[in-house]
C-alpha cells in the first residue's frame, strides 16, 4: 500500500468514514498488538496498550500527512506510550522473570513436549537479557528483530538517521547475546544430553 | 571487545559473505558472531501474538469513544450552550478523560460561569467618565458644522444672484432666523457680502440701462410717431388721393413733396399723438 493510499484512507477515517476505520484496524491492529505485547509481556495490559494507541491514532489523524510510511506514523505517535509500559514493567520486581503463559502465545505449537519446554526455557532467557540493555537498544531490537520492522521505518519512528539505527541494532543484539552467553556459562557447561536436545530442536 | 570490524561491516549493509570472511580471520569477531547467531536463531523462532476478536471489536469502537482535539473544541463550545448529542457528550467526555490540555480547557471554561462578578471601586465611575472617548460625528452633524453651513451659505447667495432675486428677501422667505446662531452669523455675513456684489452689480445694470434706454428711447419714439401717423388719418377732410404715376399725370411726383396718405409728413400731429 503506498503513501498516498494510506493517506487517503487516513483522509476517510478522519471524515468519519466507517470501512475506512475497519480496514485501518485490520491492517494495522494485530501489528499493534504485537508491538504492545513485546513491550508488556502481559495480554491484559498488551490489549490495554493496543487501544490507548489506536484512541491516540485516532485523535491524531490530522497529523499525519503522509510523509512516511502508516505504520511508522503509528509508531511514531505510539512510542512514548510503550515506552512508558516498558518503564512501568521495568519498575516491577517481576521485571526479570518471563512466565510460561508469557512466552506461549509467541511460540508455535509444538507436538514435542519437551521440545516446546526447551523453547520456552531460551525464549525466557532472551526476554530476561532484554530487560537487562538499555531501554534505546531494547527498544530497536524489539521492533526490528521481534516485529519485523525496516530500519528506514523505525529511523522515522525513533526520529533517528538509519545509520544510528543499524549502529544501535548492532549493540544491542551483542549485548543481549553476550548476556545470554554469559547466562548459559553460568549455569554450566551444558551437557552432552543438553547439547543435542537443543541441536534437535534447531534452535542453534 | 575491540574489534569493530563486524559492527562497522553491518551498519556499512555489507553481504553477509563478507561479514563471515571477517569471521573466519578474527577471534573476537568469531565469538561475537556466535553470540549473534545464537540471539537471532531465538527470535527467528517466535511468532507475533494473535490478538483476540474482542480486541478487534474493541478497536473499532474507538470512533465512538473519543475525538481529536480539533474536534473536542467544536464539542466543548456546544456542551457551554448545552447543544450537545449524548453520543457527542460522551466522546468529548472520553477525550477529556485522556487529554490533560483539552481537559484543563473545559475546565477553565466551565469555571467562567462560577465567577462572581467584582465590586468596582468608588473612583472607577469618575475615571471612566473622563475617559469617555469623543464620539465620531454622525453624517447630519457634521453635514450641519459651521463650516459647511457657510459653504451653503455662499452657494445659496450665488445661486440666488445669478438668479436676480433679493438676497434679503429670500432671506426672510427661508426662515433661516430659525437656524441656529452659526447659521444665522453665516447668512449675515453671505448676505452682507451678497448684497455688496448685488448692489455694485445694480449700479453697473442701470449705468447700461439708462445707456440703452438712451439710445432705444430716441429711436423708439420716432418709430412710435410713424406708426402712429401711417395708422392713423383724420376723419374730418378726405384728402385727394395720390395721383398714380404715368396715367393720371406726374404733378404730384414730380412736386418733390413725399405724402402720406395724402398728407405731408411735416404737417405736425394732433397733441393727443405725440409721444
Amino acid at each position: 500500500m503506498s503513501t498516498t493510499d494510506e493517506k487517503d484512507l487516513v483522509a476517510r477515517c478522519r471524515e468519519g468514514n466507517d470501512d475506512a476505520w475497519r480496514e485501518l484496524v485490520d491492517r494495522f491492529g494485530q501489528k499493534v498488538y504485537a508491538i504492545a505485547y513485546h513491550f508488556t509481556l502481559k495480554r491484559e495490559d498488551a490489549e490495554e496498550l493496543s487501544q490507548e494507541i489506536f484512541l491516540k491514532l485516532f485523535e491524531n489523524l490530522h497529523r499525519y500527512d503522509g510523509g512516511f510510511p502508516l505504520v511508522a506514523w503509528i509508531l511514531s505517535v505510539s512510542r512514548n506510550l510503550c515506552i512508558d509500559r516498558y518503564r512501568r514493567r521495568k519498575r516491577e520486581k517481576s521485571f526479570r522473570f518471563v512466565s510460561d503463559d508469557a512466552v506461549t502465545a509467541l511460540l508455535k505449537s509444538d507436538d514435542d513436549p519437551a521440545s516446546m519446554a526447551l523453547k520456552k526455557e531460551r525464549t525466557q532467557m532472551l526476554f530476561s537479557a532484554l530487560a537487562e540493555v538499555p531501554e534505546d537498544l531494547a527498544e530497536i531490537l524489539i521492533l526490528r528483530d521481534l516485529n519485523g520492522l525496516a530500519y528506514d521505518e523505525i529511523g522515522k519512528a525513533l526520529e533517528l538517521p538509519e545509520g544510528t539505527v543499524k549502529s544501535r541494532l548492532f549493540r544491542a543484539r551483542a549485548e543481549v547475546a553476550r548476556k545470554i552467553r554469559e547466562r548459559h556459562e553460568s549455569k554450566g557447561a551444558p551437557g552432552a544430553l543438553a547439547s543435542l536436545a537443543i541441536a534437535a530442536a534447531g534452535l542453534v | 571487545m575491540s574489534c569493530r570490524e563486524l559492527e562497522r561491516l553491518f551498519v556499512a549493509g555489507s553481504a553477509d559473505s563478507e561479514q563471515l570472511a571477517h569471521r573466519n580471520t578474527c577471534a573476537e569477531c568469531s565469538r561475537l558472531g556466535a553470540d549473534l547467531d545464537r540471539g537471532a536463531s531465538l527470535a527467528a523462532q517466535l511468532q507475533p501474538p494473535a490478538w483476540s476478536p474482542q480486541l478487534r471489536q474493541a478497536l473499532l469502537r474507538v470512533p465512538s469513544m473519543t475525538v481529536s482535539c480539533e474536534a473536542a473544541e467544536m464539542l466543548l463550545a456546544s456542551a457551554l450552550e448545552g447543544e450537545i448529542a449524548k453520543a457527542d457528550a460522551s466522546r468529548l467526555q472520553g477525550h477529556l478523560s485522556r487529554c490533560g490540555g483539552c481537559a484543563q480547557a473545559a475546565g477553565a471554561l466551565y469555571a467562567m460561569r462560577d465567577l462572581a462578578a467584582p465590586e468596582p471601586p468608588a473612583w472607577l465611575a469618575t475615571r471612566l467618565v473622563a475617559a469617555k472617548p469623543q464620539k465620531k460625528k454622525s453624517f447630519w452633524r457634521s453635514a450641519f458644522s459651521g463650516k459647511m453651513v457657510l459653504a451653503y451659505a455662499y452657494s445659496a447667495a450665488v445661486l440666488v444672484m445669478l438668479l436676480g432675486l433679493n438676497p434679503t428677501a429670500v432671506v426672510r422667505k427661508a426662515g433661516f432666523a430659525s437656524l441656529g446662531e452659526s447659521t444665522r452669523n453665516a447668512v449675515t455675513v453671505a448676505e452682507s457680502s451678497v448684497g455688496d456684489r448685488l448692489g455694485a452689480f445694480q449700479e453697473k445694470a442701470a449705468r447700461t440701462l439708462a445707456v440703452w434706454r438712451g439710445h432705444v428711447g430716441g429711436y423708439s419714439r420716432a418709430a412710435v410717431s410713424n406708426a402712429i401717423a401711417i395708422v392713423w388719418k383724420p376723419e374730418t377732410k378726405k384728402a385727394p388721393s395720390r395721383p398714380r404715376l404715368g396715367k393720371e399725370g406726374g404733378a404730384a411726383a414730380n412736386s418733390g413733396d413725399f405724402q402720406v396718405a395724402g398728407r405731408p409728413i411735416r404737417e405736425p400731429l394732433p397733441p393727443r399723438f405725440r409721444v
